[in-house]
């Protein structure tokens, strides 16, 4: 602190503009902060637990023994999988517009505006630390379900899947949450992102297939993008996936030893819907971060 | 040469630089301007600060004082005007100025989850300190603050004069050329107030550190700045060393309060502006009137007189040196008051704040 001045103090050292690099390193650590936070605060995130799980208890108690001849589905624990991972996740995910408005109240959020780092990089860290935190929540259902019995007919590699559609559905619902709090600034409104979850999850076939639906909820189960992101995880529980292999120089896709020659129906869907999905979220909580950082 | 049509004269004249850009300021600014609707923050604002000043923007709440410091700092856009610090645009360089200044706002920013060392090292790494002086500048900093026997405590536990240090500490990581302070001492103690200002002082002298700070304390204004701009309403009244300031008051105020409605105290402020030696007179609730004068000694009795001879009964008559606090007074027509928060401006900064 006392070394001698130097002569000229006004001149900052020249920051060359954020690289991609800088970007992702800032992220990289806003999202450390991120999942420090969650750690210190366990009991937040055992809500995030109990409730998909209670959800999923419940469900398979009241529905199991009637949903093979009730609309053919015979492990039912199986189908309602996916639904839990889902609900987990977008359970954590609302949790970060929260924490966004917490740090604004605080004036923490200023503090970071402050810093040079790109403002990308606020968001960037948020759905980065969010994906983590998806991927954990997603992981204890799937354990749960296991040990309850629910199988998994596509094996590791699909549990493997299955964590990474989390994870990018953990991504695109932060999204929803940075959005709210950019708009509105207000935790109440931040807590609402959650609500939004129960007609993207029950306008889907959550408790029976599509095909039971009446025709007005399957009109928007069908452009609901998480009926896909739903189907293609229970794909992957349900009805296995046929890994690509290739014989006698043919690209082969075969599930549960039936050769096919694309992959079962549904998983590639469950991706467009991500990418649309998050394309669509991101983009709204750029906007709402940048109309905030140039506040009139 | 053909002549130039008077039209396009004028369009050049406007495009080219509405100001001169001095590189060797540290903050330069021209008809700054900040409206929220119909709330006038800041109506018009002009700077120039050396390197190595330390210089006090001293004003009410509301006056504009935040709202400034907010549009400096790039947190707010200008509705007009321009701004340089550090050499550097407001808007079109915006990173390059966050990266050259520290700044700590008038409510410590923090986050009560990470620990003190946590918040600093993140602090560090998103001013992109490199990597093998952080952990060492951090040592360093919390020592000054005097918070190393904390530093692995989360904040939430942190008392309030606990936090305002981090939250300084934490404008520091980066060792910036220029600091904002906006209302570094509101809510310390006295021996937390003085810590501060002899810390401020110690920055400015070894390290050439220019302070920009703003305050609505007269003490801290008179005994830390080298200028100090009066901001009123959104504009600056009066600017000048604290010295200047001064010798814009005379000498010597003689405050009396006399009895009576407010029609009675400007009979009186009329009677007094009658007097020989008697440079201004004014009335305001609290002090009474009050008679500047470069001699105050020869004009007591003058005023006993005078009032005596207007029939204006009259009490607590006392004579005392000029202060800011009367610079104060006379630039903007009301006494500054610490503890007055009505006054508080609802203008919003990027997630609130007051003006």
């Amino acid at each position: 602190m006392s070394a001698a001045a130097p002569p000229d103090r006004v001149m900052a050292p020249v920051a060359p503009d954020a690289g991609v690099f800088d970007v992702l390193l800032h992220a990289r650590y806003l999202a450390g902060r991120a999942i420090r936070e969650s750690l210190r605060q366990p009991g937040v995130e055992v809500t995030n637990i109990f409730i998909p799980l209670f959800f999923l208890a419940v469900s398979t108690g009241a529905i199991a023994n009637f949903s093979g001849r009730g609309f053919g589905v015979e492990n039912y624990l199986a189908f309602q999988l996916p639904v839990a991972v889902l609900q987990a996740v977008a359970g954590s995910s609302a949790a970060s517009g929260i924490a966004i408005v917490l740090d604004m109240e605080r004036g923490y959020f200023d503090k970071l505006l402050l810093t040079p780092a790109s403002r990308w990089s606020l968001i960037i860290g948020r759905v980065w630390a969010d994906a983590i935190r998806a991927v954990f929540f997603a992981g204890i259902m799937l354990i749960a379900a296991l040990l309850a019995g629910s199988g998994m007919a596509s094996g590791v590699l699909g549990v493997v899947v299955i964590l990474i559609i989390a994870g990018l559905f953990g991504g695109a619902y932060s999204g929803i949450g940075i959005f709210i709090a950019m708009r509105t600034g207000n935790a109440q409104a931040a807590q609402a992102g959650f609500l939004l979850f129960f007609p993207l999850l029950f306008m889907a076939p959550a408790f029976a297939p599509l095909e039971v639906f009446d025709d007005w909820l399957k009109w928007i189960a069908t452009v609901n993008p998480v009926t896909y992101i739903m189907e293609g995880m229970r794909g992957l529980v349900i009805d296995g996936y046929g890994w690509p292999v290739v014989e006698n120089g043919q690209l082969m896709f075969g599930a549960d030893g039936e050769p096919l020659t694309k992959p079962a129906p549904g998983l590639h869907w469950a991706f467009v819907s991500l990418a649309g999905f998050s394309a669509f979220t991101l983009t709204i909580a750029a906007l709402a971060l940048r109309a905030r950082t140039r506040a009139d | 040469m053909p002549r130039i049509p008077a039209f396009l004269a004028e369009g050049l004249a406007s495009a080219a630089p509405q100001w001169e850009r001095d590189p060797e300021l540290a903050i330069q600014a021209k008809g700054l301007v900040k409206h929220f609707g119909d709330i006038h923050a800041v109506n018009g604002i002009d700077l120039r600060v050396r390197p190595g000043q330390v210089f006090g923007f001293l004003g009410q709440n509301g006056s504009g004082k935040t709202t400034t410091v907010r549009m400096l700092t790039t947190l707010l856009r200008p509705t007009a005007g321009e701004a340089r610090v550090a050499n550097f645009d407001i808007i079109r360089d915006d990173r390059q100025v966050r990266r050259a200044v520290g700044v700590a706002l008038q409510e410590a920013g923090l986050d009560i989850l990470q620990t003190g060392r946590e918040l600093l090292r993140l602090q560090a790494r998103l001013y992109s300190v490199p990597r093998s002086d952080i952990e060492e500048r951090i040592s360093v900093l919390l020592d000054v603050v005097d918070l190393s026997a904390d530093a692995d405590r989360k904040i939430g536990g942190y008392s309030g004069g606990m936090q305002r240090r981090l939250d300084l500490a934490s404008a520091l990581v980066h060792s910036p050329s220029i600091i904002f302070l906006d209302e570094p001492t509101t809510g310390l103690d006295p021996i937390s107030r003085q810590n501060l200002w002899e810390y401020i002082q110690r920055l400015n002298r070894e390290d050439g550190v220019t302070f920009f700070l703003t305050t609505q304390y007269l003490e801290e204004a008179d005994q830390l700045c080298d200028d100090i701009a009066i901001l009123d309403a959104g504009e600056i009244v009066q600017q000048g060393t604290p010295d200047e300031l001064k010798a814009t008051v005379s000498a010597d105020v003689i405050y009396v309060h006399v009895d009576g409605e407010e029609e009675t105290q400007q009979r009186a402020v009329s009677a007094m502006l009658q007097l020989p030696n008697v440079e201004d007179a004014r009335w305001d609730f609290n002090e009474g009137v009050a008679i500047y004068t470069k001699a105050g000694h020869e004009t007591l009795p003058l005023v006993v007189r005078s009032l005596d001879d207007a029939m204006l009964p009259f009490s607590n008559l006392r004579l005392a040196r000029a202060t800011l606090d009367d610079v104060f007074f006379k630039a903007t027509g009301h006494r500054i008051d610490p503890g007055d928060q009505s006054a508080q401006s609802p203008a919003g900064g990027a997630s609130g704040g007051a003006a």
